[in-house]
């Protein structure tokens, strides 16, 4: 069969694929109860063959890209011999490939004509999967078994029957029970859909022709990527970035790839320090996550993305027991966020570097904060994820375009969604005092980064425990080329927390950390701009006097960053000033 | 005898046709000219008279009504010249416009050089209020006057022609908004001044200041059209009603619409279903499915029971609108759709399209990619020697020459199956959309009567109908102008929304019902009719449980509500919820969102009145045959050609054959059979088996 599928069939149905796994996408997010599902939507749908192989992964969020393909043969793996038809399966333990502990993960085998055909797989991030602190981000866990339920792969329904005893136990451990629960049903409700719709599908065209697609779509997509990859003048290359002190006291830690190209194909080895006992290390799967995202946002190719991608593209996580392939105990929740960026930054840097023509620059890495309490009108304990606090700004694409503001972090490349600032304080007892676009975030260059976002907040009425996390707070976004910020700039560059009391700064929060918030104090939050691209100096002027029209950037930083004088008074461009100034400081 | 008139202005052309009272229809197309539209009216009725055979003036007497569908103000929105427009919000908050809740639309997440949306409002203009209400209408900031007074004076120095207004929790609490739009009125007397209170009162800021802010930038706009509208037809002696087609597929007259002149933004397509329950009504079918296939887009709308299924908001020209309208689903299928053969070799159709220039290749404007009208031609579904009646030439040669270079020599193909292929692929991507339009809203498609338009849709629309399992295809003689047909029927209507955010189990019927009465009496009040008038409400609940963030749209139920209806609209949400989502959870508490009310006033009272010709069942003759590619087996067949014009009642015809009327091509395929109706449709009963 395979090869005798021509362009026009196997078009109609990869389309039914996209449409199968698009339509449980938008079933998650509309009945998600979490704001993490319905806002932000921090899940992932992709359906999977006969072998665990991934056929088709939409444009949910990045961060999942790589651990779901190596989820899904592990749980296949787990249960061998023992898969029957009604089963859905359903875990988070890193140490089977899960991408950590609150992204629970559910697996339905799809059979047809008594033969396993699919795997229809969803994924989502839990806003609790229980240990000491609210969300599951706790800073003091020295092991993965302080962080959470851990959850190897189970039997959740077995044969058609929903095991609630084993489900009651699970919800018994988290916290806020009620947002999981609706969220697991939504999970159900896509893992439904997808099952309706591939068997349809599987009526429509019979057993063979499906997986003759099946096949001719993983080969097309391998194609596709080894055409890329044979764009690269063969030789290796190295790659290094830092992974940031959160928090552990240890300093700054190197990340190192070796990245070699042969003809079509890449191999890339990755090096890094011992893991530690803080929750930053990277399991494999969260790794591999990071450099699919790396090589994706490099080949910039389009969804609907398939394991065939993959094939020419050889990965060695190093030793056993280094941050980037950790191993138990390593505690390692924070990994999604911070981590998986910075190993996407790495790959994606990596090959930038090789050719620079098109590249994308980095986005804001992941500064977020939880927030948790008592509502005083009537005792309920909440708690939130509030998700503009890590919104931040995309990178530039060098030689193309600037970066938009507010659409970070680099983990959700756009995907995730702020929720009005009314809904915001329907779902928790605060005031939003401030939720604005940070002037001077951005990354200078002749295409400028993003700009990241304000968020502050005051508690109504009652104590606020606000858990921050995340990294960015010591230094920017790689960015391209030789675009730096300037020192006296660099506040409204790095991402960054307060607690406020009035216009008195009471504590400056640049680490992981969890702190109480009294009636009239107030919690501000920063995420960072995006990288830019290309000398700054040679951005028009007139670019810079809109930006500053429009409170992208200061007239200080048109001065230092991109050697552009506006009059104070008029704001019309200084022409002779500036061409003085960027002759002065010209590069 | 008398005409109601309606006019469809869309990207291409501009579509006019004359209901008269006995049901006979006239149509005229025109090209558009976005420069210049009242010229492009003025000339399509006349275009009218001439069909009519009556002098202009004569004709024009005798239009009792014009309902126009006009997109000068989504033009306006697309092209982003609208007004000059100034935006004041609550302090803290002047980026909200902006953010645009943070994301990116789907669709483009690896898309890295996807722009940013062009800012109606720019940073400059968008001015922040030192005021702060919060939730449950506590003031928690007073209103500043003496910076608001600073604010507005700040937009006069920057010569603002419109501005629109916005604060937090304005929808529990309206006083500060008010207080502002009172000083901004006083200050600024030739502005257009909108509230968001007045435009949107629902929760959720971000789509109340979005609209608002888009009824302000169009607003200046639409009002000198409608003036000069009103002028040109004053002036050719029109004493008829004239109505505004909105949105949400009912009509306005044009003071209610120079006030909210967002809601018909989206008017264009809203047609589309409206004109397919007219016709479906004369079958005694409620239930329809509206597809309209033009040159870039193809648009599918779906009916339930009567009413066109309507969504809470859309994004428009990137910038979202959150007042009811028809769910209109735009898929990039349309005739000018460009197919390529993607990086995978995988056979793409559209999004892009050729448009109206260069357009396909066949139309000899130096298109050089294919298109799904080059496709059509090749494989024999569009006849060689010209669309709309001959009126547009087309080289087949081109088409096929195209298809070949880029379509079937690389994918190693023969031209016949990369100009099928080009259909099927257009043709799956259609089905794609109905599901959307259908199944993924909770409505199975075998259910519903597919009523086709556009000047390609009745082609298609046998393989789509069987791909979907429907059996009937009711297809319009008249469907290159199905939108216009929906302006012409077109019943008055407004929508009223209020907040109303509590759980089921507390809600009071007695605020329920004095919320309902008082949407009510707005809708009156918007419509110009009396409290004795006789008016249709449609009420609508927006729902969700408790603790979920999104809402679905749930039917109330009519009359006092108690607590039947209460139960009632408890079901019907648990219903609602399952057929959306697969599941619902009975044992959870909803919640009410906001409730609307739909006052509707119908126009069209008379009856069709029915064939008057005898009905013959006469066989009529081919006018030729030609070479046609057949989807069952992608072979080239002989297939008899019939003209429209032949047809008699109850003609029947069984395929594989096509029949060629003035706007359109219907296909019929191998062993479906179709029948003329004289009150001007076709109905195809498709084999789904």
């Amino acid at each position: 069969m395979p090869g005798d599928i021509d362009p026009v069939t196997l078009s109609v149905v990869q389309g039914a694929l996209q449409a199968t796994q698009r339509a449980m996408t938008t079933t998650m997010e509309k009945t998600g109860r979490s704001s993490v599902y319905a806002i932000a939507r921090d899940y992932s749908n992709a359906l999977f063959d006969w072998d665990a192989r991934m056929i088709i992964q939409g444009e949910d969020i990045p961060t999942h890209l790589g651990s779901m393909v190596l989820a899904t043969k592990a749980v296949a793996r787990f249960f061998a011999g023992e898969i029957n038809p009604g089963d859905i399966y359903l875990h988070n333990d890193p140490t089977y490939d899960g991408s950590h502990l609150p992204d629970m993960c559910m697996y339905k085998p799809l059979f047809f004509e008594d033969e396993l055909v699919f795997w229809v797989v969803s994924k989502g991030h839990m806003v609790d999967v229980g240990g000491p602190v609210p969300g599951s981000y706790n800073p003091d866990a020295k092991e993965i078994f302080a962080e959470g339920l851990r959850i190897p792969p189970i039997r959740l329904v077995d044969r058609g029957e929903m095991r609630h005893d084993v489900l009651n136990m699970i919800l018994t451990n988290f916290r806020s029970r009620k947002y999981q629960s609706g969220d697991m049903n939504a999970q159900l409700g896509a893992i439904t859909l997808g099952e309706q719709r591939l068997t349809a599908l599987l009526e429509r065209y019979g057993k063979a022709v499906i997986k003759g697609c099946v096949e001719q779509l993983l080969d097309a997509a391998e194609t596709h990527m080894r055409a890329r990859i044979r764009t690269l003048p063969d030789g290796v290359y190295h790659s290094r970035v830092v992974a940031e002190d959160t928090g552990h006291g240890r300093g700054h830690q190197t990340l190192e790839a070796e990245i070699s190209v042969v003809e079509d194909e890449l191999k890339i080895t990755l090096a890094s320090p011992p893991q530690l006992d803080f929750f930053t290390n990277s399991y494999r799967s969260n790794t591999l996550s990071g450099v699919y995202a790396g090589l994706l946002m490099w080949a910039q190719v389009q969804p609907p993305f398939n394991e065939g991608l993959y094939r020419p593209v050889d990965v060695d996580f190093g030793p056993k027991g280094t941050i980037l392939n950790a191993e138990e105990p390593a505690p390692h929740v924070n990994c999604t966020g911070g981590p998986q960026e910075t190993i996407c930054d790495l790959i994606r840097t990596g090959l930038n570097g090789i050719d620079p023509t098109h590249a994308v620059a980095g986005w804001n890495h992941t500064w977020a904060f939880n927030i948790a309490g008592v509502r005083p009108d009537n005792g309920e304990p909440y708690l939130d994820l509030l998700i503009s606090s890590l919104i931040g700004g995309a990178g530039a694409v060098n030689n193309v375009a600037d970066g938009w503001h507010a659409i970070g972090a680099q983990a959700g490349l756009g995907g995730a969604q702020i929720g009005d600032t009314e809904l915001v304080e329907l779902l928790a007892p605060i005031i939003v005092t401030r939720l604005e676009l940070s002037t001077d975030s951005g990354m200078p260059g002749q295409w400028r980064g993003g700009c990241g976002l304000i968020t502050e907040i005051e508690p109504i009425d009652h104590e606020m425990t606000v858990i921050a996390w995340g990294e960015g707070a010591h230094q920017p976004p790689p960015s391209t080329g030789d675009t730096r910020y300037h020192p006296e700039l660099s506040g409204p560059k790095v991402a960054r927390g307060w607690h406020l009391r009035g216009a008195e700064i009471l504590h400056e929060v640049d680490h992981n950390q969890v702190l109480t918030i009294k009636p009239g104090e107030r919690y501000r939050s920063q995420t960072s701009g995006g990288g830019g691209a290309g000398n700054p100096f040679a951005r028009p002027p007139e670019a810079v006097r809109d930006d500053v029209l429009n409170r992208k950037v200061s007239l200080k930083g048109a001065e230092l960053e991109y050697g552009v004088k506006l009059y104070p008074e008029t704001l019309e461009i200084d022409a002779a000033g500036s061409a003085a100034l960027r002759k002065e400081k010209g590069r | 005898m008398n005409y109601r008139i309606g006019v469809d202005a869309g990207g291409t052309f501009t579509d006019f046709v004359a209901l008269a009272e006995d049901h006979s229809l006239l149509v005229f197309k025109t090209p558009s000219d976005r420069d210049d539209p009242v010229s492009v009216l003025l000339d399509g009725l006349a275009g009218l008279a001439r069909k009519a055979g009556l002098d202009f003036s004569d004709f024009i007497n005798r239009c009792t009504v014009l309902v126009h569908g006009s997109t000068v103000a989504l033009n306006t929105l697309i092209q982003r010249n609208g007004a000059r427009t100034g935006l004041l919000v609550t302090a803290g908050h002047e980026d909200s416009l902006e953010l645009r809740l943070g994301h990116k639309e789907d669709g483009h997440r690896w898309d890295f050089r996807y722009p940013p949306a062009e800012m109606i409002v720019p940073a400059q203009r968008r001015l922040g209020v030192r005021e702060r209400i919060i939730a449950g209408g506590k003031v928690y900031v007073p209103l500043d006057e003496e910076q608001l007074d600073e604010q507005v004076e700040k937009l006069a120095a920057m010569e603002v022609e419109a501005v629109a207004i916005s604060c937090l929790w304005s929808v529990a609490n309206d006083t500060h908004e008010r207080r502002i739009l009172e000083k901004v009125r006083q200050r600024l007397p030739d502005c257009f001044v909108t509230a968001a209170v007045d435009i949107l009162p629902r929760v959720g800021e971000y789509t109340r200041t979005s609209t608002t802010a888009a009824n302000a930038y169009v607003g200046p706009v639409l009002d000198r059209y409608l003036a000069s509208m009103e002028n040109a037809l004053a002036e050719q002696g029109f004493t008829g009603g004239l109505y505004i087609m909105q949105s949400n597929g009912g009509v306005a007259a044009p003071e209610v619409v120079r006030q909210r002149p967002v809601a018909v933004l989206n008017s264009g397509p809203a047609g589309g279903p409206v004109a397919a329950l007219w016709y479906g009504r004369q079958l005694g079918c409620e239930n329809v499915i509206s597809i309209d296939m033009g040159g870039t887009s193809f648009d599918v709308s779906l009916v339930r029971n009567g009413l066109p299924d309507i969504v809470d908001q859309a994004d428009i020209a990137r910038i979202r609108i959150g007042l009811p309208m028809v769910n209109v689903t735009s898929i990039g299928a349309g005739g000018g759709s460009i197919a390529r053969l993607n990086e995978r070799r995988i056979l793409e159709v559209g999004p892009e399209s050729a448009e109206a220039n260069p357009g396909p290749a066949c139309y000899m404007r130096g298109g050089t990619q294919p298109t799904v009208t080059d496709a059509l031609v090749t494989a024999g579904y569009f006849p060689d020697t010209g669309l709309l009646g001959g009126r547009m030439k087309i080289d087949r040669s081109l088409a096929e020459q195209v298809i070949r270079d880029k379509i079937a020599a690389p994918a190693g193909i023969d031209l016949h199956r990369a100009a099928h292929g080009i259909i099927e692929v257009a043709a799956k991507n259609m089905v794609d959309g109905i599901r959307i339009a259908s199944i993924e809203r909770g409505y199975d498609p075998r259910d519903y009567l597919l009523v086709a338009g556009g000047g390609a849709g009745p082609a298609f629309a046998a393989m789509l109908a069987r791909e979907l399992g429907i059996e009937k295809v009711l297809i319009p003689s008249t469907a290159g102008a199905l939108c216009a047909m929906g302006e012409a029927t077109a019943n008055l209507r407004y929508d009223a929304i209020r907040a109303c955010p509590t759980r089921l189990s507390e809600l009071s019927v007695d605020v329920a019902n004095s919320l309902f009465d008082v949407m009510e009496e707005e809708g009156r009040a918007a419509l110009g009719v009396s409290a004795d008038d006789r008016v249709r409400v449609e009420r609508t609940a927006e729902m969700k449980y408790v603790d979920q963030i999104h809402y679905c749209d749930v039917q109330a139920p009519g009359g006092v509500m108690d607590a039947s209806r209460l139960t009632q609209l408890r079901e019907n949400f648990h219903r609602r919820h399952e057929e959306l989502y697969t599941y619902s959870e009975p044992d959870n508490e909803p919640e009410i969102v906001s409730i609307r009310a739909s006052v509707v006033i119908d126009t069209l009272v008379s009856n069709p009145t029915g064939d008057k010709k005898a009905i013959t069942g006469k066989t009529i003759g081919a006018q030729s045959m030609r070479e046609v590619i057949m989807p069952d087996t992608r072979e080239l067949r002989a297939t008899p050609v019939y003209n429209g014009r032949d047809m008699e009642a109850a003609t029947t015809i069984t395929g594989p054959a096509i029949i060629e009327e003035e706007t359109t091509t219907i296909f019929i395929p191998t062993g479906d059979v179709i029948q003329y109706n004289p009150k001007g449709f076709y109905l195809l009963e498709v084999n789904t088996n």
